[in-house]
């Protein structure tokens, strides 16, 4: 199982892909710290004007709103080499037949598709979390004193854990369809299912936002039916919430969460994802090659 | 105890093609030819034998462990027919990861990697990456990985279709040394001539159906027939073993034919034609086409339904 794991982590990083992907990430972050720079300085002298209470709360809320939307980013770039690189995981060795030798040695269906989900999934959580911290860090480095927020550790490590659940859950999710279907049918699913993730927390925030139940239902049964995006909302919580300031409401807005997914709602994530690999092997199992 | 063993094994896709109800028995230290024409189901059945298809009904024993376990591969080395390998590794990376499979301990595997790589003849091209391998230094690469693991029974799909005639003797003469060791080699070969000079025992199939095996001699003579060169047509009446014969005349020589009854029946008419004063030039026995040696065990099948069937 561990060959098939590392197997997999190697072909990634070995692919052309993956240096590309690498490139890419640092043009982002660049292009990221480059706007946090300019938001900072205009800011700055922008609230210059305004006193007291209202300047704080203008100067978290433009702030929670720049990180979340370099974590939202993040969040989706993460999404996409999540689904790319696990719908492909078994049907592309299948139709390649590149899976028959692996398969004849002594190791079980199951140890296959473990193996390359436990490769994945290091890969892309390390990715993931790499990605977070180097938006986090930018943010706090590069936007100074006015950008700066205050987290506590512990704030930082519950939220980065919540932002890899989200891989987690794709690549889970992504190898279930790639044991049944063609590469890109899985990808074309998976990537639907993305986006009503993605459009059904947009509408359960602004469920919460107008106080309309109806609204925040459906957001909650999107998130069940795939929860991928409740767990961005989770950690934007985690990270912009404190039980004990009173101005965490105010910063709401369309990058951060105003509906707050429940506790519960990240151990369905996680159980989600282990279930789709349950599945995924017990499919795997019965299928020709 | 056999090394394979099946007992009415069939795989179907969806009821249609594939192989259905072989029943076999191969024993240790021989070389088996599974011989048959394109899509009689060879590679279905070796592909089911590996686990990789699910066995429609039956049974099958590889080395006495029912097959699709991971035991029953323990000790299995496989070629595929379509032999395609992670082309970013390169070929010793290939051999490395497939030894990690098969838990070839950690101090062995450089000392054995170079064996199989001296043994395909790959010797100094095995750190090249597998994408800029040609078709047959693939196909040796592939033989390198079957064999890997010092298995007791190899099975090869089809494994000289990318190589030259060179690369065709040296699976030959690798075959012969495994056999020699005591493995069992397993070879899918819709090419008689590759069967022929190898094969101790042999299966025909055809469109799905076992329609024959044994030892490979007495499969092949379905007929006997001998082409002899002489310098005139022959004049002398026929013994009674000829059933059948035709002659050719070619500038100063003649070219006969001569079907006879049995094989044994070669020396004999060399030497009625020699005692009746005819010169010989050339004695070539002909060997049937694999066609023809096919649709004569496919017949006596039928036939032997039929009879069955009275
Ligand atoms: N995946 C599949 N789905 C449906 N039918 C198949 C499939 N694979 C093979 N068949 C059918 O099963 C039969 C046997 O195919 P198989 O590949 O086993 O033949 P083969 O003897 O190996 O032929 P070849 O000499 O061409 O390699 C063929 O009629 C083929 O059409
Ligand atoms: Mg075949």
């Amino acid at each position: 199982m561990w060959t098939i794991s590392k197997l997999t982590f190697k072909e990634m990083i070995s692919k052309k892909i993956f240096l590309i992907t690498i490139i890419m990430t640092f043009v982002f972050l660049a292009l990221y710290g480059t706007a946090i720079y300019f938001a900072a300085k205009e800011s700055a002298n922008a609230a210059g004007a305004i006193q007291g209470t209202e300047a704080i709360l203008m100067q978290k809320f433009f702030a929670s709103q720049l990180l979340g939307v370099g974590l939202y980013f993040s969040s989706f770039i993460t999404a996409l080499l999540a689904i790319l690189s696990s719908v492909s995981a078994i049907s592309g060795e299948v139709a390649s037949h590149q899976i028959d030798t692996w398969l004849m040695r002594p190791i079980s269906r199951a140890q296959f598709v473990l193996g390359k989900f436990i490769g994945l999934v290091i890969l892309m959580m390390v990715y993931a979390g790499s990605l977070f911290f180097g938006i986090v860090l930018l943010h706090q480095g590069i936007g100074g004193e006015w950008m700066a927020l205050d987290f506590q550790p512990m704030q930082l490590i519950k939220a980065v854990s919540v932002f890899v659940i989200q891989p987690f859950v794709l690549i889970a999710f992504g190898i279930l369809l790639s044991t049944r279907m063609t590469t890109l049918n899985a990808g074309i699913v998976c990537i639907i299912l993305y986006g009503a993730s993605f459009i059904g927390g947009f509408i359960e925030q602004l469920g919460a936002v107008i106080d309309k139940a109806n609204l925040v239902n459906i957001g909650i049964v999107t998130s069940l039916i795939f929860p991928v995006d409740s767990m961005y909302r989770k950690m934007t919580v985690f990270l912009f919430e404190t039980s004990d300031n009173p101005l965490s409401i105010a910063q709401g807005g369309m990058f951060t969460s105003i509906s707050s997914p429940s506790n519960v709602m990240v151990w369905y994530a996680v159980l989600y994802g282990v279930i789709g690999v349950v599945v995924s092997i017990y499919i795997f199992k019965k299928r020709d090659v | 105890m056999s090394v394979i063993e099946t007992n009415a094994l069939t795989k179907t896709y969806n009821g249609k093609g594939g192989i259905s109800d072989v029943t076999l028995s191969v024993g240790e230290g021989i070389i088996y030819g599974f011989l048959g024409p394109n899509g009689s189901g060879k590679s279905t059945f070796v592909r089911t034998l590996l686990g990789l298809l699910q066995p429609t009904s039956g049974e099958g024993y590889i080395l006495g462990e029912p097959i699709g376990t991971t035991k029953s591969r323990e000790q299995v080395g496989y070629l595929p027919e379509l032999f395609r390998y992670p082309d970013w590794l390169t070929g010793r990376q290939l051999l490395e990861s497939h030894a990690e499979l098969c838990k070839i301990p950690v101090r062995q595997r450089k000392k054995r990697i170079e064996e199989v790589v001296e043994l395909v003849g790959m010797t100094g091209r095995e750190n090249g990456r597998i994408s800029g391998f040609s078709k047959g230094m693939s196909q040796r690469i592939g033989l390198a990985c079957a064999i890997l693991n010092d298995p007791k029974v190899v099975f090869l799909d089809e494994p000289t279709s990318a190589l030259d005639p060179i690369g065709r003797k040296d699976v030959r003469d690798l075959m012969v040394y495994l056999r020699d060791q005591g493995k069992t080699v397993f070879l899918n070969s819709h090419l008689l001539y590759e069967v022929e000079s190898v094969c101790d025992h042999v299966s025909i199939v055809h469109q799905g159906d076992m329609v024959a095996q044994g030892p490979w001699r007495e499969l092949m003579v379905t007929e006997a027939k001998v082409e002899v060169v002489t310098d005139q047509p022959i004049t002398v009446p026929m013994p009674a073993f000829v059933t059948e014969y035709q002659h050719k005349n070619e500038r100063d020589r003649t070219r006969m034919i001569f079907q006879l009854e049995n094989e044994s029946d070669i020396p004999n008419i060399i030497h009625y034609l020699s005692s009746h004063q005819t010169p010989i030039y050339e004695v070539k026995p002909i060997t049937p086409h694999l066609e023809d040696v096919f649709l004569y065990w496919v017949n006596q099948k039928k036939e032997n339904m039929y009879v069955d069937n009275q």
